[in-house]
Protein backbone atom coordinates (compact mmCIF):
# COMPACT_ATOMS: atom_id res chain seq x y z
CA UNK A 1 0.00 0.00 0.00
CA UNK A 2 2.76 2.28 0.75
CA UNK A 3 4.43 1.96 -2.33
CA UNK A 4 1.39 2.70 -4.27
CA UNK A 5 1.35 6.54 -2.74
CA UNK A 6 4.62 6.30 -3.60
CA UNK A 7 4.36 5.65 -6.88
CA UNK A 8 1.68 7.58 -7.63
CA UNK A 9 3.47 10.90 -6.21
CA UNK A 10 6.42 10.46 -8.25
CA UNK A 11 3.56 9.85 -11.57
CA UNK A 12 2.12 13.03 -10.26
CA UNK A 13 4.80 15.03 -9.91
CA UNK A 14 6.88 13.68 -13.30
CA UNK A 15 3.83 14.46 -14.80
CA UNK A 16 2.93 17.96 -13.59
CA UNK A 17 6.27 19.16 -13.31
CA UNK A 18 6.96 20.86 -17.15
CA UNK A 19 3.39 22.38 -16.56
CA UNK A 20 4.67 24.01 -13.38
CA UNK A 21 7.23 25.54 -14.79
CA UNK A 22 5.79 26.77 -17.44
CA UNK A 23 3.08 28.83 -15.62
CA UNK A 24 5.93 29.55 -13.27
CA UNK A 25 7.46 31.38 -17.20
CA UNK A 26 3.83 32.64 -17.85
CA UNK A 27 3.41 34.09 -14.45
CA UNK A 28 6.73 35.03 -12.47
CA UNK A 29 8.58 38.01 -12.85
CA UNK A 30 10.56 37.60 -15.77
CA UNK A 31 14.02 38.73 -13.87
CA UNK A 32 13.48 34.90 -12.14
CA UNK A 33 12.79 33.34 -14.96
CA UNK A 34 13.93 34.25 -18.49
CA UNK A 35 16.89 36.78 -17.16
CA UNK A 36 18.07 34.66 -14.33
CA UNK A 37 20.92 32.29 -14.79
CA UNK A 38 19.57 29.38 -12.21
CA UNK A 39 15.79 30.19 -12.33
CA UNK A 40 13.80 30.14 -9.11
CA UNK A 41 11.87 26.99 -8.84
CA UNK A 42 9.05 29.00 -6.72
CA UNK A 43 7.03 31.84 -7.32
CA UNK A 44 8.59 35.24 -6.09
CA UNK A 45 7.18 38.07 -8.36
CA UNK A 46 3.41 37.44 -9.58
CA UNK A 47 2.63 39.67 -12.39
CA UNK A 48 0.33 39.62 -15.14
CA UNK A 49 2.59 42.00 -17.72
CA UNK A 50 4.16 39.13 -19.66
CA UNK A 51 1.16 37.90 -20.68
CA UNK A 52 -0.75 41.20 -21.50
CA UNK A 53 2.48 42.39 -23.35
CA UNK A 54 2.45 39.54 -25.49
CA UNK A 55 -1.52 38.90 -26.24
CA UNK A 56 -1.77 42.25 -27.30
CA UNK A 57 -1.47 43.02 -30.95
CA UNK A 58 -2.42 41.32 -34.14
CA UNK A 59 0.92 38.91 -33.96
CA UNK A 60 -1.09 36.65 -31.71
CA UNK A 61 -4.74 37.09 -32.99
CA UNK A 62 -4.42 36.32 -36.81
CA UNK A 63 -2.73 32.83 -35.48
CA UNK A 64 -4.91 31.97 -32.95
CA UNK A 65 -8.27 32.49 -35.70
CA UNK A 66 -6.58 30.91 -38.11
CA UNK A 67 -5.96 27.74 -36.07
CA UNK A 68 -9.41 27.88 -34.77
CA UNK A 69 -10.32 28.04 -38.50
CA UNK A 70 -8.31 25.21 -39.70
CA UNK A 71 -9.42 23.18 -36.64
CA UNK A 72 -13.21 23.26 -37.27
CA UNK A 73 -12.74 22.91 -41.09
CA UNK A 74 -10.76 19.38 -40.69
CA UNK A 75 -13.42 18.45 -37.82
CA UNK A 76 -16.39 19.21 -40.56
CA UNK A 77 -14.27 17.69 -43.23
CA UNK A 78 -13.45 14.36 -41.29
CA UNK A 79 -16.59 13.98 -40.13
CA UNK A 80 -18.95 14.82 -43.35
CA UNK A 81 -16.18 11.66 -44.95
CA UNK A 82 -16.22 9.70 -41.95
CA UNK A 83 -19.63 9.26 -41.83
CA UNK A 84 -20.72 7.41 -44.43
CA UNK A 85 -17.12 5.85 -44.56
CA UNK A 86 -17.87 4.52 -40.78
CA UNK A 87 -21.56 3.25 -41.86
CA UNK A 88 -20.33 1.44 -45.04
CA UNK A 89 -17.30 -0.50 -43.01
CA UNK A 90 -20.06 -1.26 -40.22
CA UNK A 91 -22.83 -3.09 -42.67
CA UNK A 92 -19.94 -4.38 -44.32
CA UNK A 93 -19.30 -8.40 -43.70
CA UNK A 94 -15.96 -8.71 -40.96
CA UNK A 95 -13.72 -10.47 -43.53
CA UNK A 96 -14.17 -7.36 -45.90
CA UNK A 97 -14.63 -4.17 -43.37
CA UNK A 98 -10.95 -5.39 -41.25
CA UNK A 99 -8.73 -5.42 -43.91
CA UNK A 100 -9.68 -2.17 -45.06
CA UNK A 101 -9.80 -0.42 -41.17
CA UNK A 102 -5.92 -2.20 -40.92
CA UNK A 103 -4.86 -0.65 -44.15
CA UNK A 104 -6.42 2.82 -43.12
CA UNK A 105 -3.95 2.66 -39.77
CA UNK A 106 -1.45 1.85 -41.95
CA UNK A 107 -1.77 4.92 -43.82
CA UNK A 108 -1.25 6.65 -40.47
CA UNK A 109 2.47 5.51 -40.23
CA UNK A 110 3.16 7.16 -43.63
CA UNK A 111 5.59 10.10 -42.07
CA UNK A 112 3.96 13.38 -42.45
CA UNK A 113 7.39 14.85 -43.72
CA UNK A 114 7.19 12.37 -46.34
CA UNK A 115 3.67 12.92 -47.82
CA UNK A 116 3.66 16.64 -47.22
CA UNK A 117 6.12 17.65 -49.45
CA UNK A 118 4.66 16.58 -52.93
CA UNK A 119 1.35 17.64 -51.75
CA UNK A 120 2.95 21.06 -51.37
CA UNK A 121 4.35 20.79 -54.53
CA UNK A 122 1.08 19.97 -55.87
CA UNK A 123 -1.00 22.81 -53.65
CA UNK A 124 1.79 25.30 -55.61
CA UNK A 125 0.32 24.36 -58.75
CA UNK A 126 -3.09 24.55 -57.60
CA UNK A 127 -2.85 28.15 -56.11
CA UNK A 128 -4.29 26.54 -52.81
CA UNK A 129 -0.35 26.49 -51.12
CA UNK A 130 -0.56 28.83 -47.99
CA UNK A 131 -4.05 28.66 -47.45
CA UNK A 132 -6.53 27.41 -44.77
CA UNK A 133 -8.18 24.73 -47.13
CA UNK A 134 -5.09 23.77 -48.23
CA UNK A 135 -3.93 23.05 -44.86
CA UNK A 136 -7.12 21.66 -43.63
CA UNK A 137 -7.49 19.32 -46.62
CA UNK A 138 -3.59 17.82 -45.66
CA UNK A 139 -4.32 17.69 -42.44
CA UNK A 140 -7.86 15.45 -42.66
CA UNK A 141 -4.87 12.70 -44.33
CA UNK A 142 -4.48 11.78 -40.92
CA UNK A 143 -8.08 12.49 -39.09
CA UNK A 144 -10.16 10.87 -41.37
CA UNK A 145 -8.51 7.35 -40.97
CA UNK A 146 -8.74 7.57 -37.23
CA UNK A 147 -12.69 9.04 -37.31
CA UNK A 148 -13.62 6.17 -39.66
CA UNK A 149 -12.09 4.02 -36.87
CA UNK A 150 -14.52 5.76 -34.38
CA UNK A 151 -17.85 6.20 -35.78
CA UNK A 152 -17.14 2.58 -37.77
CA UNK A 153 -17.00 1.04 -34.02
CA UNK A 154 -20.32 3.38 -32.86
CA UNK A 155 -22.30 2.35 -36.35
CA UNK A 156 -21.47 -1.34 -35.26
CA UNK A 157 -22.81 -1.00 -32.08
CA UNK A 158 -26.14 -0.07 -33.10
CA UNK A 159 -28.75 -3.63 -33.65
CA UNK A 160 -29.74 -3.79 -36.84
CA UNK A 161 -33.15 -4.54 -36.50
CA UNK A 162 -33.32 -1.21 -35.27
CA UNK A 163 -32.82 -0.12 -38.88
CA UNK A 164 -34.88 -2.82 -40.67
CA UNK A 165 -37.77 -1.68 -38.37
CA UNK A 166 -37.41 2.05 -39.47
CA UNK A 167 -36.80 0.36 -43.45
CA UNK A 168 -40.29 -1.35 -42.75
CA UNK A 169 -41.64 1.98 -41.57
CA UNK A 170 -40.78 3.28 -44.98
CA UNK A 171 -37.50 5.21 -43.88
CA UNK A 172 -35.40 5.32 -47.12
CA UNK A 173 -31.13 5.67 -46.24
CA UNK A 174 -31.08 9.21 -46.37
CA UNK A 175 -34.21 9.04 -43.41
CA UNK A 176 -32.81 6.07 -41.44
CA UNK A 177 -29.45 7.96 -41.12
CA UNK A 178 -31.30 11.40 -39.99
CA UNK A 179 -33.16 10.57 -37.88
CA UNK A 180 -32.36 6.68 -36.76
CA UNK A 181 -28.82 6.40 -36.92
CA UNK A 182 -27.65 9.95 -36.41
CA UNK A 183 -29.40 10.49 -33.00
CA UNK A 184 -27.77 7.61 -31.86
CA UNK A 185 -24.44 7.62 -33.28
CA UNK A 186 -24.26 11.23 -31.32
CA UNK A 187 -21.05 10.41 -28.45
CA UNK A 188 -19.77 8.49 -31.29
CA UNK A 189 -19.38 11.89 -33.79
CA UNK A 190 -18.51 13.92 -31.30
CA UNK A 191 -15.66 12.42 -30.09
CA UNK A 192 -14.29 12.01 -33.40
CA UNK A 193 -15.01 15.54 -34.66
CA UNK A 194 -13.40 16.31 -30.95
CA UNK A 195 -10.12 13.89 -31.85
CA UNK A 196 -10.10 15.53 -34.90
CA UNK A 197 -10.22 19.02 -34.05
CA UNK A 198 -7.94 18.75 -31.26
CA UNK A 199 -5.35 17.16 -33.92
CA UNK A 200 -5.11 19.91 -36.29
CA UNK A 201 -4.95 22.21 -33.31
CA UNK A 202 -1.79 20.43 -32.57
CA UNK A 203 -0.33 19.75 -35.42
CA UNK A 204 3.00 21.09 -36.87
CA UNK A 205 4.55 19.34 -39.62
CA UNK A 206 1.64 20.08 -42.37
CA UNK A 207 1.38 23.21 -40.88
CA UNK A 208 4.93 24.27 -41.11
CA UNK A 209 5.51 22.87 -45.07
CA UNK A 210 2.35 23.66 -46.63
CA UNK A 211 1.54 27.49 -44.52
CA UNK A 212 4.92 28.65 -43.56
CA UNK A 213 4.36 32.41 -43.58
CA UNK A 214 1.28 33.15 -41.96
CA UNK A 215 0.37 30.20 -40.33
CA UNK A 216 -1.46 28.63 -37.31
CA UNK A 217 -0.12 28.67 -33.73
CA UNK A 218 2.22 26.00 -33.55
CA UNK A 219 4.30 27.79 -35.99
CA UNK A 220 4.02 31.12 -34.83
CA UNK A 221 4.94 29.93 -31.19
CA UNK A 222 8.27 28.19 -33.03
CA UNK A 223 9.26 31.40 -35.20
CA UNK A 224 8.67 33.70 -31.84
CA UNK A 225 11.07 31.33 -29.69
CA UNK A 226 13.46 30.70 -32.64
CA UNK A 227 13.39 34.22 -33.00
CA UNK A 228 14.11 34.99 -29.38
CA UNK A 229 10.53 36.74 -28.67
CA UNK A 230 10.49 34.46 -25.76
CA UNK A 231 7.92 35.38 -23.69
CA UNK A 232 5.49 35.46 -26.45
CA UNK A 233 6.15 32.14 -27.42
CA UNK A 234 5.48 30.96 -23.58
CA UNK A 235 2.42 33.08 -23.54
CA UNK A 236 1.16 31.80 -26.38
CA UNK A 237 2.26 28.24 -25.28
CA UNK A 238 0.28 28.63 -22.10
CA UNK A 239 -3.41 30.22 -24.17
CA UNK A 240 -2.93 27.46 -26.80
CA UNK A 241 -2.65 24.59 -24.32
CA UNK A 242 -5.51 25.89 -21.87
CA UNK A 243 -8.64 24.61 -24.60
CA UNK A 244 -6.76 21.20 -24.87
CA UNK A 245 -6.66 20.43 -21.35
CA UNK A 246 -10.10 21.33 -21.18
CA UNK A 247 -11.21 19.29 -24.01
CA UNK A 248 -8.79 15.87 -22.61
CA UNK A 249 -10.54 16.19 -19.90
CA UNK A 250 -14.06 16.22 -21.52
CA UNK A 251 -12.98 13.13 -23.76
CA UNK A 252 -11.26 11.60 -21.17
CA UNK A 253 -13.18 8.26 -21.40
CA UNK A 254 -12.82 7.93 -24.87
CA UNK A 255 -9.18 7.86 -24.31
CA UNK A 256 -8.79 4.48 -22.99
CA UNK A 257 -6.39 2.19 -23.85
CA UNK A 258 -8.79 -0.91 -25.00
CA UNK A 259 -10.29 1.52 -27.44
CA UNK A 260 -6.57 2.58 -29.34
CA UNK A 261 -5.50 -0.81 -29.83
CA UNK A 262 -8.99 -2.55 -30.62
CA UNK A 263 -8.91 -2.62 -33.46
CA UNK A 264 -5.27 -4.00 -34.35
CA UNK A 265 -6.10 -6.60 -31.43
CA UNK A 266 -8.74 -7.54 -33.95
CA UNK B 1 -7.02 5.21 -49.11
CA UNK B 2 -5.28 6.47 -52.33
CA UNK B 3 -5.17 10.09 -51.09
CA UNK B 4 -2.41 8.82 -48.75
CA UNK B 5 -0.60 6.21 -50.71
CA UNK B 6 -0.73 8.18 -53.68
CA UNK B 7 1.09 11.12 -52.39
CA UNK B 8 3.96 8.85 -50.88
CA UNK B 9 4.19 6.85 -54.05
CA UNK B 10 4.56 10.32 -55.70
CA UNK B 11 7.36 11.37 -53.46
CA UNK B 12 9.20 8.12 -53.67
CA UNK B 13 8.79 8.64 -57.74
CA UNK B 14 10.02 12.20 -57.99
CA UNK B 15 13.07 11.62 -55.78
CA UNK B 16 14.48 9.62 -58.32
CA UNK B 17 13.55 12.05 -60.99
CA UNK B 18 16.81 14.68 -61.47
CA UNK B 19 17.91 16.45 -64.66
CA UNK B 20 14.57 15.39 -66.65
CA UNK B 21 14.82 11.57 -66.39
CA UNK B 22 15.74 9.05 -64.04
CA UNK B 23 18.74 9.12 -61.79
CA UNK B 24 20.36 8.43 -58.74
CA UNK B 25 21.78 11.92 -58.46
CA UNK B 26 19.79 12.91 -55.80
CA UNK B 27 21.03 10.32 -53.73
CA UNK B 28 24.60 11.11 -54.11
CA UNK B 29 24.58 14.24 -53.12
CA UNK B 30 22.75 13.33 -50.50
CA UNK B 31 25.52 11.55 -48.48
CA UNK B 32 27.16 15.16 -48.47
CA UNK B 33 24.41 15.93 -46.03
CA UNK B 34 25.77 13.94 -43.02
CA UNK B 35 23.14 11.25 -43.96
CA UNK B 36 24.84 8.42 -41.79
CA UNK B 37 25.16 10.43 -38.94
CA UNK B 38 21.98 11.25 -39.83
CA UNK B 39 20.64 7.87 -39.89
CA UNK B 40 22.63 7.00 -36.67
CA UNK B 41 21.16 9.82 -34.45
CA UNK B 42 17.32 9.12 -35.65
CA UNK B 43 17.72 5.02 -34.90
CA UNK B 44 19.15 5.90 -31.70
CA UNK B 45 16.65 8.32 -30.40
CA UNK B 46 13.64 5.80 -31.43
CA UNK B 47 15.49 3.08 -29.54
CA UNK B 48 16.53 5.05 -26.61
CA UNK B 49 13.16 7.04 -26.72
CA UNK B 50 10.95 3.70 -27.01
CA UNK B 51 13.08 2.30 -23.67
CA UNK B 52 12.46 5.04 -21.71
CA UNK B 53 8.78 5.24 -22.51
CA UNK B 54 8.41 1.44 -22.13
CA UNK B 55 10.09 1.84 -18.71
CA UNK B 56 8.32 4.72 -17.09
CA UNK B 57 4.70 3.18 -18.95
CA UNK B 58 5.31 0.13 -16.76
CA UNK B 59 6.06 2.46 -14.01
CA UNK B 60 2.84 4.63 -14.64
CA UNK B 61 0.75 1.52 -15.63
CA UNK B 62 1.79 -0.50 -12.42
CA UNK B 63 1.04 2.52 -9.90
CA UNK B 64 -2.76 2.57 -11.69
CA UNK B 65 -3.38 -0.75 -11.83
CA UNK B 66 -3.33 -0.63 -7.97
CA UNK B 67 -6.29 0.71 -5.75
CA UNK B 68 -5.48 3.40 -3.59
CA UNK B 69 -7.15 6.64 -2.55
CA UNK B 70 -6.92 9.52 -5.22
CA UNK B 71 -6.55 6.99 -8.08
CA UNK B 72 -9.31 9.01 -10.01
CA UNK B 73 -7.21 12.23 -9.86
CA UNK B 74 -4.05 10.57 -10.36
CA UNK B 75 -5.03 9.05 -13.52
CA UNK B 76 -6.97 12.02 -14.80
CA UNK B 77 -3.66 13.97 -14.42
CA UNK B 78 -1.40 10.95 -16.03
CA UNK B 79 -3.30 11.91 -19.19
CA UNK B 80 -2.65 15.15 -19.66
CA UNK B 81 0.82 15.74 -21.88
CA UNK B 82 -1.05 14.00 -24.51
CA UNK B 83 -3.41 17.15 -24.50
CA UNK B 84 -0.25 19.34 -24.60
CA UNK B 85 0.99 20.54 -28.22
CA UNK B 86 4.33 18.93 -29.21
CA UNK B 87 5.24 22.30 -29.57
CA UNK B 88 4.40 23.27 -26.21
CA UNK B 89 6.10 20.78 -24.69
CA UNK B 90 8.97 21.36 -27.21
CA UNK B 91 9.36 25.05 -26.01
CA UNK B 92 9.05 24.42 -22.26
CA UNK B 93 11.16 21.87 -21.97
CA UNK B 94 13.71 24.22 -23.71
CA UNK B 95 13.55 26.62 -21.11
CA UNK B 96 13.80 23.58 -18.47
CA UNK B 97 17.46 22.59 -20.57
CA UNK B 98 19.35 24.90 -21.54
CA UNK B 99 23.16 25.56 -22.30
CA UNK B 100 23.88 27.54 -19.16
CA UNK B 101 21.59 27.62 -16.38
CA UNK B 102 17.36 27.06 -16.80
CA UNK B 103 15.32 25.02 -14.42
CA UNK B 104 17.23 21.71 -14.22
CA UNK B 105 20.30 23.41 -13.52
CA UNK B 106 18.74 24.72 -10.59
CA UNK B 107 17.99 21.24 -8.85
CA UNK B 108 21.36 20.23 -9.96
CA UNK B 109 22.97 23.40 -8.63
CA UNK B 110 21.31 23.46 -5.84
CA UNK B 111 22.14 19.83 -5.01
CA UNK B 112 25.54 19.21 -6.57
CA UNK B 113 26.90 22.81 -6.74
CA UNK B 114 28.16 22.48 -10.81
CA UNK B 115 25.68 22.59 -13.86
CA UNK B 116 25.67 20.73 -17.36
CA UNK B 117 25.86 22.37 -20.27
CA UNK B 118 22.63 20.24 -22.19
CA UNK B 119 24.03 20.96 -25.59
CA UNK B 120 27.83 20.28 -25.44
CA UNK B 121 27.37 17.40 -27.41
CA UNK B 122 25.36 15.77 -29.78
CA UNK B 123 24.71 12.18 -27.46
CA UNK B 124 23.59 15.05 -24.78
CA UNK B 125 21.31 17.19 -26.60
CA UNK B 126 19.72 14.06 -27.67
CA UNK B 127 19.04 12.79 -24.42
CA UNK B 128 17.39 16.00 -23.97
CA UNK B 129 15.33 15.65 -27.08
CA UNK B 130 14.67 11.64 -25.67
CA UNK B 131 13.34 13.22 -22.23
CA UNK B 132 10.85 15.71 -23.75
CA UNK B 133 9.31 13.30 -26.15
CA UNK B 134 9.38 10.29 -23.15
CA UNK B 135 6.87 13.04 -21.24
CA UNK B 136 4.41 13.75 -23.45
CA UNK B 137 4.24 10.23 -24.90
CA UNK B 138 4.49 8.20 -21.80
CA UNK B 139 0.71 8.68 -20.95
CA UNK B 140 -0.28 6.71 -24.38
CA UNK B 141 1.82 4.04 -23.76
CA UNK B 142 0.93 3.64 -19.93
CA UNK B 143 -2.75 3.90 -21.21
CA UNK B 144 -2.57 0.54 -23.63
CA UNK B 145 0.03 -1.41 -21.06
CA UNK B 146 -2.90 -0.58 -18.09
CA UNK B 147 -5.55 -1.71 -20.54
CA UNK B 148 -3.61 -5.31 -20.90
CA UNK B 149 -2.42 -5.56 -17.02
CA UNK B 150 -6.38 -5.50 -15.89
CA UNK B 151 -7.22 -8.23 -18.68
CA UNK B 152 -4.27 -10.52 -16.68
CA UNK B 153 -6.21 -12.78 -14.23
CA UNK B 154 -5.60 -12.75 -10.52
CA UNK B 155 -5.37 -16.06 -9.98
CA UNK B 156 -2.04 -16.22 -12.18
CA UNK B 157 -0.11 -14.04 -9.86
CA UNK B 158 -1.81 -15.72 -6.92
CA UNK B 159 -0.66 -19.22 -8.16
CA UNK B 160 2.53 -17.38 -8.91
CA UNK B 161 3.02 -15.95 -5.58
CA UNK B 162 2.21 -19.76 -3.83
CA UNK B 163 5.01 -21.17 -6.23
CA UNK B 164 7.31 -19.14 -4.07
CA UNK B 165 7.61 -16.22 -7.23
CA UNK B 166 8.59 -12.89 -5.85
CA UNK B 167 7.55 -9.36 -7.44
CA UNK B 168 10.72 -9.42 -10.11
CA UNK B 169 10.00 -13.08 -10.55
CA UNK B 170 6.21 -12.27 -11.02
CA UNK B 171 6.84 -9.36 -13.74
CA UNK B 172 8.77 -11.32 -15.63
CA UNK B 173 7.04 -14.16 -15.85
CA UNK B 174 3.81 -13.79 -15.82
CA UNK B 175 3.58 -9.70 -16.42
CA UNK B 176 5.44 -9.35 -19.43
CA UNK B 177 4.55 -12.18 -21.25
CA UNK B 178 0.95 -11.51 -20.89
CA UNK B 179 1.38 -7.72 -22.03
CA UNK B 180 3.28 -9.35 -25.21
CA UNK B 181 0.89 -8.32 -27.65
CA UNK B 182 -0.23 -5.11 -26.01
CA UNK B 183 3.67 -4.56 -25.67
CA UNK B 184 3.71 -4.55 -29.47
CA UNK B 185 0.70 -2.58 -30.06
CA UNK B 186 3.15 0.36 -28.11
CA UNK B 187 5.75 -0.15 -30.09
CA UNK B 188 4.30 -0.01 -33.11
CA UNK B 189 2.08 3.03 -32.42
CA UNK B 190 5.21 5.20 -31.03
CA UNK B 191 7.54 3.44 -32.75
CA UNK B 192 6.66 5.15 -36.15
CA UNK B 193 5.98 8.38 -34.45
CA UNK B 194 9.91 8.24 -32.94
CA UNK B 195 11.01 7.73 -36.40
CA UNK B 196 8.95 10.98 -37.42
CA UNK B 197 10.04 13.00 -34.61
CA UNK B 198 10.30 16.27 -35.84
CA UNK B 199 9.09 19.73 -34.01
CA UNK B 200 10.54 18.66 -30.86
CA UNK B 201 14.36 18.16 -32.17
CA UNK B 202 13.56 21.34 -34.40
CA UNK B 203 13.01 23.62 -31.69
CA UNK B 204 15.18 22.04 -28.99
CA UNK B 205 18.40 21.19 -30.99
CA UNK B 206 18.01 23.16 -34.15
CA UNK B 207 19.73 20.93 -37.01
CA UNK B 208 22.41 20.04 -34.75
CA UNK B 209 23.22 17.37 -34.84
CA UNK B 210 20.23 16.35 -37.56
CA UNK B 211 17.93 14.06 -37.68
CA UNK B 212 16.42 12.40 -40.37
CA UNK B 213 13.34 14.69 -40.84
CA UNK B 214 14.90 17.96 -39.69
CA UNK B 215 17.48 16.81 -42.27
CA UNK B 216 14.44 16.70 -44.77
CA UNK B 217 13.03 19.75 -43.73
CA UNK B 218 16.09 21.64 -43.73
CA UNK B 219 17.04 20.32 -47.28
CA UNK B 220 13.07 21.55 -48.36
CA UNK B 221 12.97 24.94 -47.27
CA UNK B 222 16.56 25.51 -48.83
CA UNK B 223 15.82 23.95 -52.07
CA UNK B 224 12.07 24.69 -52.68
CA UNK B 225 10.34 24.30 -54.86
CA UNK B 226 12.92 21.81 -56.18
CA UNK B 227 12.36 19.19 -53.75
CA UNK B 228 14.54 16.08 -55.33
CA UNK B 229 17.20 16.25 -53.01
CA UNK B 230 14.42 16.67 -49.40
CA UNK B 231 12.34 13.59 -51.26
CA UNK B 232 15.68 11.28 -51.35
CA UNK B 233 15.95 11.85 -47.19
CA UNK B 234 12.16 11.34 -47.15
CA UNK B 235 12.47 8.16 -49.20
CA UNK B 236 15.17 6.70 -46.57
CA UNK B 237 13.40 7.42 -43.75
CA UNK B 238 10.14 5.70 -45.55
CA UNK B 239 12.18 2.77 -45.66
CA UNK B 240 13.48 2.67 -42.15
CA UNK B 241 9.36 3.03 -40.81
CA UNK B 242 8.65 0.53 -42.93
CA UNK B 243 11.46 -1.71 -41.76
CA UNK B 244 10.59 -1.55 -38.91
CA UNK B 245 7.11 -1.80 -38.92
CA UNK B 246 8.22 -5.29 -40.47
CA UNK B 247 10.30 -6.23 -37.32
CA UNK B 248 7.78 -5.63 -35.00
CA UNK B 249 4.81 -7.29 -36.80
CA UNK B 250 7.35 -9.97 -36.70
CA UNK B 251 8.91 -10.03 -33.32
CA UNK B 252 5.18 -9.88 -31.58
CA UNK B 253 3.74 -12.83 -33.63
CA UNK B 254 1.73 -10.50 -35.84
CA UNK B 255 -0.37 -9.52 -32.64
CA UNK B 256 -3.52 -11.04 -33.69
Amino acid sequence: MKWSYLGAAFVVVYFLFPLYILVLLAFNSPRYTLFAKFPSLLPIQLTLNNLESALQGSSFVDPFVRSLETATLVGVITLALAVPAGYGLSRLPRSIAYPVLTLLLVTNMMPAIVVGIPIAVEFVKLHIFETVQGLSLAQTLVTLPLATFILQGTFSSIPRDLENQARVDGADLLHRLSSVLIPLTGPGMAAAFLISWMFSWDEFTYAILLLPYHSTLPVTIYTDVTRGNLLAGVAFSLVFTLPVIVLTFALQKYLKGEYLSGGIKG
Amino acid sequence: MAFVFFPTVYAVYLSFQSHGGFSLGNYEQLTYFNLGGAILDTVGVTVGALLIQLALGFVVASVLAREFIGKRAVSTISIIPMGIATVVAAVTFSFIFQSSGGYANTVIHGLLGTQVNWYSNSIISLLVVMLADSWKNTPIISLILLAGMTSIPRELYFSAAIDGAGPVNRFIHVTLPNLRSFIGVALILRGVQEFNIFALPLILVGDHPPLLTTLVYNLYTTTFPEVGLALAAATVLLGFILVFIGVVLKLTGGSR
